[in-house]
């Protein structure tokens, strides 16, 4: 079996050498992919000297575009599994474990790792109420319970990850319920498991007029998701 | 309306068709890009006479200001202009996207691939 995990980095000198240094010593066993979004620091540089393979895309494309080049790569070079995580530290290695296991035991195509399942995460009561909206459509729609739909922890199978590597079947921006919907929609396994995340303070893309957008634009992705079912 | 704008407003409009057909005819200008500007000038043109018509239909549409009527035409312009350059954006978007995803992916294998040669030519002994 082999795994591929992919972190989209844009910007994040600081941070990316200690993530793949702490990777590696959980997971010495799994190739390491860092796709530099456009950064303007020297992220690629730090992510080769600790040992990752890196993709440099020319300029920023996204999060959403970071990761379905990740995909692409898993791909091009026959990869099992691929685990998506942040390049910020947030996601602990540690719960890399707690994915696949919940994988195998659920025989799922898609596992989205949660930061509520277990301890307790603390955030803003504008984003609490926001993930808790989201968190309820999704539940409805998909009869899976989905506690974290904006969580970037996630392990996702060869069929899951291949479908999403393809043209417009993975958002530019944020992945957000929408792609757990569309998922869904295309008759995929869904299951949740719980993993530890580490609280980063100040460099959350939801502040200023953002949040408002936000919520408008996915209110529209949703129900775009819902209508393409529809017609069908 | 004055006869010397009247003329100014026709030489402009005949004078941005042939630019554009002239750019046309170079394949300077996408075809489907140009036929919006085509359009402009082909009511700059008719713009010179404009008056004879606008008038009489402001009147018949109720409007007792005809340049309202004017602006209104060109309200409605200016959006469907916008609406039409934002599909080609959006359309634009993802075809960049895709090339600069593949793009990235081709450089890494290249990079590998220029490492592995570099490699078995030190193993030859070349």
């Amino acid at each position: 079996m082999s795994y591929l995990i992919v972190i989209p980095a844009f910007n994040e000198e600081t941070t990316i050498g200690d993530v793949i240094l702490s990777i590696r010593e959980k997971e010495p066993g799994m190739d390491i992919l860092v796709v530099n979004d456009g950064s303007s620091d020297k992220t690629s540089e730090m992510a080769m000297i600790a040992g990752a393979k890196v993709i440099d895309i020319p300029y920023n494309i996204g999060y959403g575009g970071a990761i379905q080049t990740g995909f692409r790569f898993a791909v091009d070079y026959d990869y099992d599994y691929v685990i998506t995580m942040d390049g910020d530290g947030q996601h602990d290695p540690d719960s890399i474990r707690s994915l696949i296991d919940t994988m195998e035991r659920d025989g799922a195509d898609v596992v989205i790792g949660s930061r509520f399942l277990e301890g307790n995460y603390r955030m803003s009561l504008a984003r609490r109420i926001g993930s808790w909206l989201f968190s309820k459509i999704a539940n409805v729609y998909t009869g899976v319970r989905i506690t974290d739909p904006t969580s970037g922890f996630q392990i996702y199978n060869r069929k899951a990850f291949s479908y999403l590597s393809k043209g417009d079947n993975y958002p530019l921006d944020y992945p957000d319920v929408n792609i757990i919907m569309a998922l869904h929609r295309m008759k995929f396994q869904l299951s949740e498991a719980p993993v530890r995340m580490i609280r980063k303070e100040g460099k959350s893309m939801h502040s200023g007029l953002k949040p408002f957008f936000y919520m408008l634009r996915m209110i529209l992705a949703i129900t775009l998701v819902i209508l393409y079912r529809e017609e069908k | 309306m004055n006869p010397i704008l009247r003329i100014t407003i026709l030489f402009a409009g005949t004078l941005l068709f042939i630019v554009i057909f002239r750019l046309l005819r170079r394949r300077r200008f996408r075809e489907e890009l140009s036929i919006l500007w085509l359009l402009v000038s082909i009511s700059l043109i008719f713009g010179s006479i404009a008056d004879l018509i606008i008038d009489p239909l402001a009147l018949a549409l109720g409007i007792n200001y005809p340049p309202a009527l004017v602006f209104l035409i060109f309200f409605f312009i200016v959006v469907l202009t916008m609406f039409y350059f934002s599909i080609v954006v959006s359309d634009l978007k993802s075809k960049n996207k895709e090339l600069s995803q593949k793009v990235a992916l081709m450089e890494y294998r290249l990079k590998e691939l220029t490492k592995k040669t570099r490699d078995g030519s030190l193993k030859l002994g070349i």
